[in-house]
């Protein structure tokens, strides 16, 4: 038989939290194990409050992205080590200490893997401007492709020819363009320490340190993605059981009834062809 | 050779900043964990992190051993945390940060785990956070101190300035409310 009331004589919460964390007097925690031995109550409690601490356990503050930790401590002073924490802590301060022409470099580089993974194709013609992305080439391209394969020397020539159009409205202003480029770029290497030039490797270095950042970053995405998408096909799923078993409920207790209606009918029939 | 906290406090006392630097990566791991934890924001809890160290550099001219190094560095952190709190006006909503705490988890994982693994043990993290919130802060506080700092109840309570019978209490009525909290979570996922 187990006892519905505990009967110690002292404060049993405070001895409670001291027994399950075995933090107190060794007197009283002696004395409270005793009493433990012959109390049910007591026992159940500790063993559920021991099974809330071990799901404490599973709550693991997130690492620091920008880390404070795990640095080398080569720093001149603690106040600067302070600071530097300070600034390696915040969004975006590594940016500040990359030189602007290195960050230009990076994110052209990083633009030009990107468009070069997405099979950017922006075209400006007659017809406007467009934007096309994706791995596949539009039919028309596919069709000329072919074409060109089985006959390159053919030459095909469209049945009605259109309105003279100039086909490249967009060369002059390409033109324009890179020539701004370049000047401002000479303008800005010129301007540029030279020491920039013997940082190449340097420069490389970051800019691989870029990319790895770049691709781990996709492949956790990845991973993130596949979590989401398996918790919300498990969820759609329980809710579909759910609602299933709600369907064929209702479905049975319709036929239910409709068989009650059917037999009371025949009843109904069968006592008035006796009568007759 | 590994010096305690106590020999280094001595040395960056006497000017020797390489020393303070060991102490800052000694205990910026703990001091977040439990910043983290009291405001529940991963961005404040660095900050306030940071601030503690700050601080701590500051004042170390006039720390004279009186208490333990961590107690008082815990005691730094978690005036800063009352601070940021009390200038919030709310009581902290532990924010999973987005993406990035399961990237790290993903990142942490045994290679052996699943992803259902990962997302059951991301969910159970996330339920504990919550139920933590619905705590007063004297009783969060206490069970973070206790639970994963391995604080004495004395030690909880020359920090939190009040009796050991009240850091108990405080223990006994947190955990109760949790055990409560987590069974419903518990059967409402279920």
């Amino acid at each position: 038989m187990t006892a519905s009331i505990c009967s110690y004589p002292g404060d049993r919460d405070e001895a409670l939290i001291a027994a399950l964390y075995d933090d107190g007097d060794p007197v009283k925690l002696s004395a409270f194990e005793a009493h433990m031995a012959g109390c049910q109550l007591c026992r159940d409690e500790i063993d559920t409050l021991r099974g809330v601490r071990a799901q404490l356990s599973r709550w693991a503050p997130p690492e620091p992205t920008f880390g404070i930790i795990g640095r080398q401590p080569q720093v001149d002073s603690p106040e600067s080590t302070v600071v530097n924490h300070q600034s390696t802590m915040s969004h975006g301060s590594a940016w500040r200490q990359v030189p602007v022409w290195a960050q230009v470099a990076a994110a052209l580089l990083f633009l030009g893997v990107s468009a070069g993974i997405a099979n950017i194709d922006v075209r400006y013609d007659a017809s406007g401007l467009s934007v096309r992305t994706g791995w596949l080439t539009p039919a028309s391209d596919r069709r000329v492709a072919a074409a060109g394969q089985v006959a390159p020397n053919v030459t095909v020539v469209p049945a009605a020819a259109p309105a003279p159009v100039d086909p490249a409205p967009w060369r002059a202003d390409l033109v324009a363009l890179e020539q701004q480029m370049k000047s401002e770029m000479h303008a800005s290497l010129a301007a540029a320490p030279r020491a920039v030039s013997a940082s190449d490797a340097d420069l490389i270095r970051r800019v691989r340190a870029l990319v790895d950042e770049s691709e781990k970053r996709q492949q956790t995405e990845l991973a993130l993605r596949v979590a989401e998408v398996l918790r919300d096909v498990s969820s759609q799923r329980q809710a579909d059981l759910v609602k299933i078993d709600r369907s064929l409920g209702a479905v049975q207790n319709n036929l239910g009834v409709e068989v009650m209606k059917q037999r009371q009918s025949l009843n109904l029939l069968y006592r008035a062809s006796q009568k007759q | 050779m590994t010096w305690t906290d106590e020999e280094l406090v001595a040395k960056s006392i006497g000017g020797d900043a390489e020393s303070f630097n060991q102490l800052v990566l000694r205990w910026e791991r703990p001091i977040y964990a439990l910043a983290y934890r009291t405001i529940g924001r991963e961005e404040d809890a660095r900050d306030v992190c940071q601030e503690t160290f700050l601080r701590a550099f500051r004042a170390l001219p006039g720390f004279r051993g009186q208490a333990k190094f961590s107690s008082w560095l815990y005691r730094i952190a978690l005036n800063l945390c009352r601070d940021w709190m009390r200038r919030e006006r709310r009581t902290p909503v532990v924010q999973p940060p987005e993406d990035v705490d399961l990237m790290e988890l993903a990142a942490a994982a045994e290679p052996s785990e699943s992803i259902e693994e990962l997302v059951a043990r991301k969910d159970l993290s996330r339920l504990v956070e919550r139920a933590m919130t619905l705590l007063p802060e004297e009783q969060r506080t206490a069970i973070v101190l206790k639970e994963y700092h391995g604080l004495t109840f004395q030690e909880i309570a020359d920090l939190a300035n009040c009796p050991l019978s009240t850091v108990k209490t405080r223990l006994y009525q947190g955990l109760t409310v949790l055990r409560r909290e987590l069974a419903k979570n518990a059967k409402a996922t279920l």
